[in-house]
């Protein structure tokens, strides 16, 4: 075997080097300097086209202390991500554990409830600009039909309602994907500790809440982390759910009274919407990135130890 | 015991399905009417017969060029990331080399990374390489997606068998000889799902092509579907027509390839 791993010493040296070069070179070229490029930026004061002039940590000491813009950016991502969050993680288990539990008809609840992951995040912002407009949408119609309101309520120039429907955004959009990962988490699942525990007389409340909720535990960190990680990047959703149906300030406000403009939205209009302030914006992106890894490790870490005590 | 089971489940599923499904139906449904007549009853609950008439002004709207540009943006990325991550997944999944656990380790971290600390560099980069008039930035983004090279590590790594391989090594097969004629067949299902996967990406990516795009012949579907409100005004069974055929294709896509799709989703989510 020695031997015949050792045949072509040389050429078993030089390919696997060659294999990795298309992506290596790739990497480099598009993602790695880029990436080092902003860096350095970020520490620059520079519009595009003046001058750059180097101003240390200023536009990072800025961006926390005078920025109450980028500041409310951070609220709104948090709070949007706070409430969308575990919707969707608590949801996606109840609904794959029903799943689990029925026959037929399994693939077809599955690929429906798919569709919306699927699908342009564009347009899902578009799609619900109109459910949600105050003069044409069926929302407003359902309920004037229905009694609940006498007049159409004007749903997008409520902070807080703006807030909800982009909360309901990201979670008919991630649902059928939480879903989708929990059942195949649950198919993996051994049957014979639920034989047991029937055995025992524990009945299908228990069973859940007592053997499927811990030993889905790797999964759900999983959609946890990256759940996360996601929303503190919502950007599309948002965007045009303002400037879809009804064109409400351009795509550049976020919101009425800016309820749901996120980080990265706040980065994109300082960057090429608004202005063009470069090095400011790198600095923004930096910061999100900072924060996001500094969430992922938290939340990891927490998962982790809670998982070490049990 | 499986007797005691209940219909609640299906009726539960059957409702959430149903809310689901919704959004996207009535924008399918929207899209078969006359723009004055959608509203005229109440809410539109079932197709209706203006469909061509709509889809005429859509394409008349430089809808078939963006469809081209997104295909070729979608094609494009496929095909380079598809092959730059199973080369890279087979040298570290079968070879012995020193770099090995430094380029696995590094696709893990820069799974990671989020584009927008990337894209002010990338346009200034792309301004310089004078690629800003092309569609051809908007491919370069996907060539080297770390998750498709970890995914492609990971699966050579549990599916082609080794001694296979040491066997067309003995019988005088060259090293990208091994790659093409026993690697690649044994992973045809990683190859469909990562293709798949950059499909999706590519074809619905929205904030990269909003930066580096600025004319409108270079539009991708994305792109339109963000400047509808502008383009049709108040014709809004156009607008719904449009958005529908422009959700249309990666829906059909989904189905066709439904199985392999989910499932290469979840053994990614597991295995990562």
């Amino acid at each position: 075997m020695q031997r015949i791993l050792n045949m072509r010493p040389r050429a078993a040296q030089i390919w696997p080097y060659l294999f990795c070069i298309p992506f290596l070179l790739a990497y480099m070229m598009f993602h790695f300097f880029p990436t080092l490029y902003s860096f350095i930026l970020s520490f620059y004061d520079w519009n595009g086209i003046m001058e750059r002039s180097f101003v240390g940590v200023r536009n990072y000491i800025d961006l926390f202390t005078k920025d109450t813009m980028f500041l409310r950016s951070l609220k709104n991502t948090a709070i949007l991500m706070g409430l969308s969050t575990p919707i969707t993680v608590i949801l996606g288990l109840f609904l794959a554990n029903s799943l689990f539990h029925i026959g037929k008809g399994r693939m077809a609840y599955q690929t429906i409830n798919f569709f919306p992951y699927i699908t342009t995040p564009v347009a899902i912002g578009f799609i619900f600009s109109y459910m949600f407009d105050w003069q044409f949408g069926f929302i407003n119609q359902i309920f004037i039909r229905v009694g609940l309101f006498g007049e159409p309520y004007f749903w997008l120039q409520d902070p807080w309602a703006s807030r909800m429907i982009v909360v309901i955004m990201i979670v008919w959009r991630y649902l059928g994907y939480y879903m989708t990962l929990y059942l195949a988490a649950l198919t993996a699942l051994p049957q014979d500790v639920y034989e047991a525990a029937k055995v025992d007389g524990a009945n299908r409340f228990i069973m859940f809440f007592r053997i499927t909720v811990p030993l889905l535990r790797n999964m759900t960190i999983f959609l946890l982390l990256t759940s996360m990680i996601g929303g503190l990047q919502m950007f599309e959703e948002p965007l045009l759910l303002f400037s879809g149906w009804a064109n409400m300030g351009n795509g550049a406000m976020g919101g009425p009274d800016n309820a749901v403009l996120t980080t990265v939205w706040k980065f994109y209009n300082d960057a090429f919407r608004l202005d063009s302030r470069l090095g400011y914006s790198s600095a923004i992106a930096y910061s999100l990135f900072a924060i996001i890894a500094a969430v992922s490790f938290l939340a990891y870490r927490i998962a982790r130890r809670k998982g070490g005590t049990e | 015991m499986t007797q005691k089971r209940s219909w609640a489940p299906y009726i539960g599923l059957a409702i959430i399905t149903v809310i689901m499904f919704i959004p996207l139906y009535t924008v399918f449904v929207m899209g078969t009417y006359y723009s004055e007549h959608i509203f005229r009853g109440g809410l539109p609950l079932w197709f209706s017969n203006y469909f061509l008439e709509n889809l005429k002004v859509v394409l008349g709207n430089n809808f078939i060029q963006a469809y081209l540009n997104s295909l070729f943006v979608s094609v494009a990325s496929v095909l380079l990331s598809v092959t730059a991550s199973a080369l890279m997944g087979f040298a570290i999944a079968k070879y012995n080399f020193k770099l090995k656990n430094f380029f696995f380790v590094f696709l893990m971290i820069t799974m990671m990374i989020p584009n927008q600390i990337t894209i002010i560099g990338f346009v200034r980069e792309m301004r310089a390489f004078g690629m800003l008039g092309t569609l051809w930035p908007l491919v370069f983004v996907w060539i080297a997606h770390p998750f498709g090279a970890f995914f492609m590590t990971q699966f050579i790594r549990d599916s082609v068998p080794t001694e296979v391989m040491e066997a067309a090594r003995i019988d005088g097969c060259s090293e990208p000889g091994i790659f093409f004629r026993i690697v690649l067949p044994f992973i045809r299902p990683a190859l469909l799902t990562v293709a798949l996967l950059v499909f999706l990406w590519s074809w619905n990516s929205f904030m990269i092509p909003l930066i580096v795009i600025n004319r409108q012949a270079l539009y991708t579907i994305p792109l339109m579907v963000s400047t509808l409100s502008t383009m049709f005004r108040t014709d809004y069974g156009a607008m719904m027509c449009a958005l529908s055929i422009s959700v249309l294709p990666i829906i059909l896509v989904f189905c066709i390839c439904s199985k392999n799709f989910v499932q290469g989703i979840a053994n990614g989510a597991v295995k990562g």
